[in-house]
């Protein structure tokens, strides 16, 4: 199981877990391969979470990103969803939706999978639980497994790891293959990069 | 007749604030830029350097010797307006002119004495056109530029070089005309050469072995000798369309069918000359007299009609007319449009039609400052992020498109702790992903980020409170003290701690050094 079987054209997914459980770094990787492989994605933010440095850190190609920020406006951010799944050109359109999900009626996730359908988006929807039901072809649900942090047990000096149990809660076409378990690296950001100089 | 005059503005940059405010014309001016406390003097009017004011003095020393001295920063609208402003009248004399420099146009004269006489005379009407957009100029006139521009700034209005004697000419001129790098003007001091004639007196090899291209370019210039080709400058196209309606309309599908054909015949001219519309600019004329003006900016530039057509739509319907329209105009401003075709194996991008379309709906939905490709400011401030516009080039043929500089930044930075030049990091020696950059911990940051109360023990955190709810800091990593811009107002400092909290959420939270407040800068995830 890899990122690329998580993202499908033409097909809802949902990333959901809790915080710090590693599901904005899954979103971030899955924007990266779509952005290396010369294709548009766009992110419809709806908490303005998202960090253009550490995207651009992740590999992740900015100019192909079109960052929609809605200002903690979930009704805005659903507009807009319902407007990019209709364009099609876009790889992969992700919705972040982040701790408090609005409810998705299950006409409205209906109406979004035909929508991508037609247009081979393939939509991205990640928040704290599930909201597209029946609507999603696959959900994923990541569960923090540990944290490394570098130097002694008592005064440690860096996070270095995030590692998440990443599972298939629902696969519309497949079978749910067993759990994964993937590991996400903490860079040094820019102004701690000084002291590395 | 001499072939080629040179217009030139001394002090362009502040004849060009002189010409929005002529008040200041009398008053000693200095034009300055950096913000403050290190701003430096760039141009000074003549009444300034009377009183010894010159750049690159700073500020703080042109108002020691002048208390009373105007102080204007570099507009660059100013000065753009300015300079065409100056071309356009050296287009009334020549329709052959070459934008040499900010303030400095090269005029071809050729033909000219049938019109205005001798080549003083062609110089007085050069001379008199700048006055009349508002500049003191003086003019130069030579069989070559390079002797014109030369002649142009030894101070008098018009200076006239005849043909075979520029070497005699200009030779008591002073070198500082060839305008000469630094270190080409203390090389020529040292050498004692100070003029003109004593520059192009020097052998030509021993020049270029000593001073390098620079000086090959120096010692052409006081022969007067032109190597490049004179690049004749053309006026930008103005593009519009007009059209007027002989009956009042009062509807929007009605005013559709008067604006295609109209939008129809400029995007015509604008696929002649392989351009785009990037902004476009509606005019209506209204029965009442008035005029209703419309600017619709396109979020990407656009040559299709039908698609400007549905923008002007969408555009009108959000900010009808109050009276019927009796005319309309609309003036696209060009942009030169990107031609390419995706390679076979490459993924498909959105339609430029359909892009602009849902682009223009999203600024609408969420205000246009909210849509963007996301661009990372040059910086090292925390969130170094701005928006710009969203418009996806297709992929090279070799397949690597742009390489951003901050990918680039990034990668070497990872090479540079994976080299070890890092801190001990026992857990960093473990196998990582081939590839580096992969499977980066992302950061949900706050924006702005939450204040927080933070307990402090043992030079750690150990618990903070956050939405009123207390959480007990498990681990804690830091501090890493970070700042920047201290010369500035918008300076920071701060500490940065990563912590774990006894729920399990990983944070990033920050000290600032400047206030002693603790915030929530993101959440690891």
């Amino acid at each position: 199981m890899r990122i690329q079987s998580f993202v499908r054209a033409g097909e809802i997914t949902e990333i959901c877990g809790r915080l710090s459980s590693g599901r904005t770094s899954l979103l971030i990787s899955a924007l990266r391969r779509a952005t290396r492989a010369g294709a548009a994605a766009a992110l419809v933010d709806a908490d303005d979470a998202f960090d253009a440095l550490g995207a651009a850190r992740a590999g992740v190609d900015l100019s192909r990103v079109l960052w929609v920020r809605c200002g903690r406006r979930r009704d805005l951010a659903l507009r807009a969803v319902d407007l990019l799944a209709r364009c099609p050109g876009f790889a992969v359109v992700a919705v972040d939706f982040g701790e408090l999900a609005p409810r998705l009626s299950l006409s409205t996730a209906f109406r979004l999978r035909l929508a991508v359908r037609r247009s081979r988006v393939a939509l991205v929807v990640l928040s704290s639980r599930r909201i597209a039901g029946a609507g999603a072809a696959l959900a994923v649900e990541t569960v923090q497994a540990n944290v490394d942090w570098a130097g002694p047990a008592r005064a440690v000096t860096r996070l270095t790891r995030l590692r998440a149990r990443v599972s298939i809660v629902r696969a519309r076409t497949s079978p749910v293959p067993s759990p994964i378990e993937m590991a996400w690296w903490c860079e040094v950001s820019d102004g701690r990069a000084a002291r590395f100089a | 007749m001499s072939a080629y005059a040179c217009l030139f503005v001394p002090s362009f940059l502040a004849a060009a604030v002189e010409r929005v405010e002529p008040a200041l014309r009398e008053r000693p001016l200095i034009v300055v830029t950096g913000t403050a406390p290190a701003t430096r003097v760039v141009e000074v009017n003549a009444a300034a350097r009377v009183l010894g004011v010159h750049p690159p003095m700073t500020e703080a020393e042109a108002r020691a010797r002048c208390s009373e001295l105007t102080t204007r920063t570099c507009a660059d609208e100013a000065r753009a307006a300015a300079h065409l402003a100056l071309l356009d009248a050296a287009l009334a004399v020549s329709p052959r002119v070459e934008d040499a420099a900010p303030g400095i146009v090269h005029v071809d004269t050729s033909g000219l004495d049938r019109l205005f006489g001798d080549a003083a005379s062609v110089g007085r009407r050069l001379v008199r056109e700048a006055r009349a957009v508002g500049f003191t100029a003086t003019v130069g006139l030579a069989e070559s530029r390079a002797a014109a521009r030369v002649a142009a700034r030894l101070g008098r209005a018009v200076t006239v070089v005849e043909g075979g004697r520029e070497r005699e000419t200009l030779a008591g001129a002073s070198v500082m005309l060839l305008e000469p790098d630094a270190d080409t003007t203390m090389t020529l001091a040292r050498w004692g050469v100070r003029t003109v004639g004593e520059l192009a007196a020097l052998p030509r090899d021993g020049l270029v072995a000593r001073l390098g291209a620079g000086g090959l370019r120096l010692h052409d210039l006081a022969c007067g000798i032109d190597r490049a080709p004179f690049r004749t400058y053309t006026p930008p196209v103005f593009y519009q369309e007009a059209q007027g309606i002989d009956w009042e309309i009062e509807t929007l599908d009605a005013l559709a069918a008067v604006l295609t054909p109209a939008l129809e015949r400029l995007c015509a001219r604008l696929a002649a000359g392989h351009l785009a519309a990037d902004v476009l600019d509606v005019e209506l004329r209204l029965v009442s007299g008035e005029r209703h003006h419309r600017r619709v900016a396109l979020a990407h530039p656009l040559g299709d009609p039908q698609a400007l057509l549905t923008l002007v739509r969408l555009d009108l319907e959000a900010h009808p007319p109050n009276a019927a329209v009796v005319g309309v105009a609309v003036v696209a401003h060009p942009v030169r449009s990107v031609a390419g075709q995706g390679g076979l194996w490459h993924p498909t991008l959105p339609a430029i039609r359909e892009l602009a379309t849902v682009l223009t709906r999203l600024a609408a939905l969420v205000g246009p400052e909210a849509v963007g490709a996301p661009q990372l400011i040059d910086s090292h401030r925390p969130d170094p992020a701005t928006l710009t516009r969203f418009n996806p080039q297709v992929v090279s043929e070799d397949g690597g498109g742009r390489k951003s500089r901050m990918r680039e930044i990034a990668g070497s930075l990872h090479e540079r702790v994976s080299a070890g030049h890092g801190p001990p990091c026992p857990a960093a020696s473990a196998p990582r992903p081939l590839t580096g950059v992969e499977n980066t911990l992302a950061l949900r940051r706050l924006r702005p980020p939450r204040a927080i109360d933070v307990t402090w023990e043992s030079d750690a955190p150990s618990a903070l409170e956050w939405n009123g709810a207390r959480y007990r800091v498990m681990t804690a990593a830091g501090p890493w003290r970070i700042s920047g811009e201290w010369w500035d107002v918008r300076g920071w400092a701060r500490d940065e701690w990563d912590v774990a909290l006894s729920d399990g959420t990983l944070c990033r939270i920050t000290l600032d050094l400047r206030t002693g407040a603790w915030s929530l800068d993101g959440v690891y995830d």
